[in-house]
């Protein structure tokens, strides 16, 4: 097809204008990554931009030997585990009735589930509740109330409905119960979905900092997303320039290290990124794009 | 079993609740842990606002805490350190939507004329990638991107003929940067929305518009804009719910006290002065203003959106 002249320098222009962003994107990461592998002389005169300067593999051998770093990353990665999989399980078993239209009761049953997602106690309220439950300073608080996402819930809900009565009418012909038509019939029959939601969740727990901010303060149960945040205020621009001295500077993690830490902490997600593009996307269109 | 009538109401009718429940007995069985936790953690908090309207003690428990009525709302209302966290909250709130709303649009519509499949893949493959990383990852690729000493952006600022600027220092700069830091991690994803919507916009109207001889340009201003009207409008007012969530992730992930000044938003006010310096009172009645408000814009947002799209938000 002939384009105009107008629209091939519209392709010009588009094209640039992609790669600027693609680029834009990508930047901030470059420039850490080559930080991370930097001297610290070069990294803090500023003569990193894109290639590591000085090259050197220390820091990363710091880190993944630092007991607190390796102490966060499991706490991070035992609270995925186990949140993601009690959360799809109780959100699964959660949307399986409300997709039953019959089930008595049902509109004022999704009523209470939707309220939650306007309405909620607020922060203090939520703190006092878990303080009283003496869920304060314990890994099960990071993870209990995100286990009712009702969003989430929604999706596989919807997903549930779509799927033929013709199914359980005949399960329930050869006998059986709705346990097993769940289990057996429809779980297997919505593996995309609930990978999508597994992704989801799995997701929110590892990037979660905020719950662990507030409620944990013991050390050994810090996930690594709180561990960075320290290790990021303990030598924030803020210290870095008002700190004028040598004895103030020397105790703050040198630059380059703190940037092996946010690489390495980066490294989970990018390795299941490409999963993560694919069910995430199609979870999203299913989510927010509905008849 | 006869054939039931289509409404449930008529079912409803004839057979007693606790017929209904026996007969689907394990269907409310699986219900059931996910009521218990909906009640214990969403509803349980909100007996918890009760402490608005008392002078809560920690150690008296909400019940035995003395009743004061509004008094916290008047203080609220009062409140000079209050009415500096409004402003900045709805200074950035609608500061991000006014900026930050068009642009993935903009973006969708660009990316969706790209025909070169390679490319427009790769280029969602990166922008997408952003939207995964922790706000804590965001603030420490950009604190040290901005920094004073040895960041690359302060490196080229320099270089043309400019001072440094400690931009997660600098009040007039700090809400610049919170919302190019959003921008840079939402953008990509929020085009996914759209770009769906795309799909769903009847191909034989470009057919048509192509043999009334309208260019490209023309074609996106009369078929794909229109076409995704209804998402856009949807979208907005799903925004507008949220109007008093700043970006208190992002914010208390990015600030320091230089610039609580202008970045000091509700979220973060609650969560400094309520858990911090225990006002826990004070606090819970914020929060309270800001759930009811947010609770009616959303709700309105929604009535709106049936009446004149004839679609709800759920």
């Amino acid at each position: 097809m002939r384009l105009s002249r107008p629209e091939r320098i519209f392709n010009v222009l588009n094209y640039t204008f992609f790669t600027l962003l693609g680029v834009t994107t990508l930047l901030p990461f470059v420039n850490l990554l080559a930080k991370s592998l930097s001297s610290e002389n070069a990294v803090v005169s500023g003569n990193v931009n894109l290639l590591p300067v000085g090259l050197q593999l220390g820091t990363y051998r710091f880190v993944l030997q630092d007991a607190a770093f390796l102490n966060a990353f499991r706490v991070s990665v035992t609270l995925t585990l186990v949140g993601t999989a009690l959360s799809l399980f109780l959100t699964t078993i959660t949307a399986y009735p409300l997709s039953k239209t019959r089930l008595r009761g049902r509109k004022w049953l999704l009523l209470m589930f939707i309220f939650t997602m306007l309405f909620s106690g607020g922060l203090i309220p939520t703190y006092l509740l878990m303080h009283d439950l003496h869920l304060v300073n314990t890994l099960p608080v990071l993870f209990l109330p995100a286990m009712v996402n009702v969003y989430n819930m929604l999706i596989i809900k919807n997903y549930f409905e779509g799927l033929p009565d013709s199914l359980e009418e005949s399960a329930k012909i050869d006998g059986a119960g709705h346990f097993r038509i769940l289990f057996f019939i429809y779980v297997p029959l919505s593996l995309p979905v609930l990978a999508t939601i597994a992704l989801f969740f799995a997701v929110y727990f590892w990037n979660d900092y905020f719950n662990a901010m507030i409620y944990i303060t013991n050390p050994s149960l810090k996930p690594m997303q709180l561990f960075l945040k320290e290790l990021l205020a303990a030598s924030s621009d803020f210290i870095r320039n008002a700190a004028l001295n040598a004895d103030e500077a020397m105790n703050t993690s040198p630059q380059s290290i703190q940037a092996a830490s946010i690489i390495i902490a980066t490294v989970p997600i990018l390795l299941v990124y490409p999963f993560l593009q694919k069910y995430f996307v199609k979870g999203v269109l299913v989510g927010s794009v509905k008849e | 079993m006869a054939s039931r009538p289509f409404g449930a109401s008529r079912s409803r009718a004839r057979t007693p609740v606790w017929k209904s429940v026996r007969a689907d007995w394990d269907l409310y069985l699986l219900l059931l842990p996910g009521i218990c936790f909906l009640l214990l953690f969403k509803y349980a908090p909100m007996y918890g606002i009760a402490i608005a309207f008392k002078d809560f003690r920690i150690f008296d428990g909400i019940a035995a805490s003395p009743w004061v009525g509004f008094k916290h709302f008047e203080r609220l209302i009062e409140s000079g350190e209050f009415a500096a966290v409004l402003r900045n909250t709805l200074a950035i709130s609608l500061l991000k939507i006014a900026i930050l709303f068009p642009v993935p649009i903009v973006v969708a519509i660009l990316l969706n004329e790209m025909k070169q499949m390679l490319f427009k893949r790769s280029i969602q493959t990166v922008i997408y990638l952003p939207h995964f990383l922790s706000w804590i990852i965001v603030s420490g690729l950009f604190i040290d991107l901005l920094s004073v000493n040895g960041g690359i952006v302060n490196k080229w600022l320099e270089q043309m003929g400019f001072e440094p600027v400690a931009f997660f220092l600098d009040n007039r700069y700090f809400r610049s940067v919170l919302i190019a830091t959003a921008g840079w991690k939402e953008t990509g994803w929020s085009t996914i929305v759209y770009l769906a919507a795309f799909s769903a916009i009847d191909p034989g109207l470009y057919e048509a518009a192509r043999i009334d001889g309208a260019s490209r340009f023309r074609q996106i201003w009369h078929v794909t804009l229109p076409g995704i009207a209804p998402i856009i409008v949807l979208m907005f007012i799903l925004r507008l719910g949220s109007l008093f969530e700043a970006g208190t992730e992002q914010i208390l992930a990015m600030y320091n006290p230089t610039v609580y000044k202008v970045s000091d938003v509700i979220g973060t006010y609650v969560y400094r002065v309520g858990l911090g310096r225990q006002e826990y009172s004070f606090t819970t009645a914020v929060g309270l203003f800001e759930s009811v408000i947010g609770f009616i814009l959303v709700l309105s947002g929604n009535v709106l959106s049936r009446k004149y799209l004839r679609r709800g938000i759920w």
